[in-house]
């Protein structure tokens, strides 16, 4: 804060600042769970940040970084975000419903400056006072409760998230007349007064809040735009939104503003070309590798999202090694699109050379925790555990934007509540550079050499259809065809990494749309065997020539 | 100095949960008076979907709890009656001795009045009554009439508290400066009454002369 303070004027304006400052931090504190900072050692009595010992009430580590220009109005809004509506493939729309709104702004009045001003050291105590009664307050509110639910960290069928600006979007009026407004009482400062405000909705029963229980695992098997579908069905780019936090102060290079989540009732999808045989052999990986329960599979949208976010969110990221685990795809489809890019990647990209995984990470994504240890080995021909790397920097690249805290995903249980939703999430807690993860994305993961065990499969509900089975026991006709198809595709697709040229020798060797890993599989191998043959020829030619 | 009063709406309790409702209030006016350095410890009620803010002050939590204790004891010799906690912050100055105060004398410049009442329960006391919220009548629990007094009493607690922040934001300029830096920065102490005492009056008339200015009963 380069403000000279040796001055009553500037004593002020630190005053506001930091009061802006610290109402932000109670607030989101008390309101995202995924901004909780790790539980710490208990901390000596004695040491107290001496940033935090403004207004003599110690919060810890502030959440995120803001800056902003302090005669701005700083709107707070505290969004909670649900699945409604889910339709018979399981997938619903979200739907975001600002439950809170905190108005705090030092409104300046010409008319103090008549009058003798308050001096800054009673206008300071009088903040401590309303600091206090602001925290009080954030726990008499419904949306507390909401708050508890959330944070003990059970799956959940909501998540909160929050949004900072300097402006707000006006409630509608159905939604005015559900919120209640309470005012506190303004505190005189130099030239104006500090007044906090709330809207709040009274009651959140409509919501049906509650804790899920924890559901087996679902496949889906007829997901939107599975390959069961339309295997060649191409999917819409995510639309754009504008951003929305302080367009006041400048902002920093880390201070990357709370991803807004703007999904707002629709499932979007945003593919590159051509992602439906990632999706395929995405989702078949997926299944093989569903030991973890958490979360049901995962839908074909999100890598869009997580590339897109990902330069984004880069920027705030520490770029620590810390291993990262698979987050579920699913997740990210809540990252804001408006992030850059989103055409950059395609899809499930798992970087042969990120072979970071996170054992420790008791809330890596099912997905990685799902994948095998000799899985992972195998993956590792190609793509070395990068499912792990990769798929964690959806999550990562989400928990980054929330200021790279350890937590549950963001929508960790948005989904799963008992039997309906099949969308999975992941609660990875990875700290990740997610420009290196996002550069190694590549395609050739899709193909991993991967002995896709047929015990692994949930035999019946593979979503292909008529081609589920891991061995290729169904009709080989119709096989054949699907996999003509994928063959087509993969030769049209865009180029791969080293290995991808194997991968359409054998395509017609295999039957099903898993055969996608096995056609890998068999194709290497069968090439191993020609040159095994051609070796064995040679030898025995030689040998006949040598008798 | 004026002396700023605030009588809090009256509380209709149970036995077992005079503790609880006690501690919720007591800790929510020094949270928003202990205006030194403090790291807020949230505390879920059990009793009631309700969650207040400690001090962190463990000296003041145990000062507390021993009046609680105090009051519980008062309630159990005197049940039946209107129960009254004062809590109530003074500045110390020294003065002459008159016939009337000590030479210290304790300028009140707030008082809290807490009125509770209490339901009277046969129980059988075991000790400290703070046991008792454990034993509960099953019976009497499962019942509506139960759950409707419990929830009525959540919502005028809730009520309280919105009470006590309400008064603590109105009311500032009466706040003298700050003492001490540490917990709670004022002196306090906390007086215990009930309807029946016949020196339940003469403690108000007692303050009301220390303060010289007449309470405000609002």
């Amino acid at each position: 804060m380069e403000l000279q303070y040796n001055n009553e004027h500037g004593r002020n304006d630190q005053i506001v600042s930091q009061f802006l400052l610290k109402t932000l931090h109670i607030v989101l504190e008390s309101r995202v769970p995924s901004l909780r900072p790790p539980p710490s050692p208990p901390r000596s009595s004695s040491f107290v940040k001496k940033s935090d010992k403004w207004f003599n009430l110690a919060l810890g580590d502030r959440p995120t970084a803001f800056t902003f220009a302090h005669r701005d109005p700083m709107i707070i809004d505290i969004i909670l975000v649900q699945e409604m509506g889910q339709n018979q493939s399981g997938y619903g729309a979200l739907v975001e419903t600002v439950i809170e709104r905190w108005a705090v702004q030092y409104e300046y009045s010409r008319a103090s400056q008549s009058q003798s001003s308050e001096s800054y050291k009673k206008t300071y105590k009088k903040s401590i006072i309303l600091l206090r009664s602001l925290y009080s307050m954030m726990r008499l509110l419904p949306a507390y409760r909401a708050y508890r639910t959330k944070a003990k960290g059970k799956p959940c069928d909501f998540d909160i998230t929050y949004k900072v600006s300097s402006f707000s979007v006006p409630f509608t009026r159905s939604e005015e007349q559900v919120m209640k407004l309470y005012t506190f009482f303004p505190v005189e400062a130099q030239h104006g007064h500090l007044s906090v405000s709330v809207k709040y909705r009274e009651s959140l029963s409509d919501f049906n809040l509650e804790t899920s229980a924890t559901f087996p695992p679902e496949i889906i098997t007829d997901y939107v735009g599975s390959p069961a579908t339309d295997p060649f069905r191409a999917f819409p780019p995510v639309p754009q939104r504008p951003h929305s936090w302080t367009s006041g102060g400048p902002f920093t290079k880390n201070q990357s503003p709370p991803a807004y989540h703007s999904s707002s009732g629709r499932f979007d999808l945003s593919y590159s070309p051509s992602p439906s045989y990632d999706v395929y052999s995405q989702r078949t990986r997926q299944q093989s590798h569903h030991s973890f329960d958490d979360s049901p599979p995962f839908s074909p949208s999100p890598p869009m999202y997580l590339s897109s976010g990902g330069n984004y969110i880069q920027s705030r990221l520490r770029s620590e090694t810390a291993p990262v685990s698979i987050p579920n795809p699913l997740f990210t489809r809540h990252l804001s699109p408006n992030l850059s890019d989103p055409n950059r990647h395609s899809l499930p990209p798992l970087s042969p050379r990120s072979t970071r995984y996170e054992p420790s990470s008791h809330e890596s994504s099912p997905a990685i925790r799902s994948l095998k240890k000799s899985e992972m080995a195998r993956v590792g021909d190609l793509s070395s555990a990068s499912g792990s790397g990769s798929a964690n920097h959806y999550s990562s690249s989400h928990k980054v934007s929330r200021d790279n805290k350890d937590d549950s995903g963001r929508f960790s249980g948005l989904l799963s509540s008992s039997g309906s939703p099949r969308i999975g999430f992941s609660r990875s807690s990875s700290r990740l550079s997610l420009q290196d993860e996002l550069d190694d994305i590549d395609f050739s993961c899709p193909f991993i050499v991967d002995d896709v065990d047929t015990c692994d499969f949930p035999v019946s509900d593979v979503a292909f259809d008529s081609q589920s089975g891991a061995g290729g026991k169904q009709g080989k006709k119709s096989q054949d065809a699907a996999v003509g198809a994928l063959v087509r595709m993969l030769r049209t697709a865009p180029p791969l990494r080293q290995d991808s040229s194997c991968c359409s020798d054998h395509v017609e060797a295999q039957s099903n749309a898993s055969g996608l890993f096995m056609s890998r599989k068999t194709s290497d191998a069968l090439e191993e065997l020609k040159a095994y043959t051609g070796i064995k020829h040679l030898i025995l030619s030689k040998s006949k020539d040598t008798l | 100095m004026n002396c700023e009063v605030c009588q809090l709406k009256e509380l209709d309790v149970e036995y077992f949960e005079i503790r609880e409702v006690l501690r919720c209030i007591l800790h929510t006016i020094f949270f928003h008076r202990a205006l030194g350095l403090v790291r807020p410890k949230d505390v879920d009620l059990t009793l009631f979907e309700i969650t207040y803010v400690q001090c962190g002050d463990a000296e003041l939590e145990k000062k507390v709890d021993d009046k609680i204790d105090q009051f519980i004891d008062r309630v159990e010799k005197h049940p039946n009656k209107k129960n009254q906690i004062c809590l109530s912050f003074f500045e110390v100055k020294n003065k002459q001795a008159t016939w009337f105060t000590h030479k210290v004398e304790h300028l009140y410049w707030e008082q809290w009045y807490i009125n509770l009442n209490v339901a009277h329960h046969p129980k059988p006391h075991s000790g400290k009554s703070h046991h008792s919220k454990l034993v509960l009548d099953p019976g009497e629990s499962a019942s509506d009439e139960g759950n409707a007094r419990r929830a009525t009493l959540e919502s005028s607690l809730h009520e309280v508290l919105f009470q006590i922040i309400k008064f603590v934001n109105e009311k500032k300029d009466h706040i003298p400066p700050i003492p001490n830096m540490e917990g709670v920065s004022f002196p306090y102490e906390i007086t215990i009454s009930s309807s029946s005492d016949s020196a339940f009056g003469m403690d108000m008339f007692k303050r009301m002369l220390q303060t010289g200015h007449p309470t405000m009963l609002s």
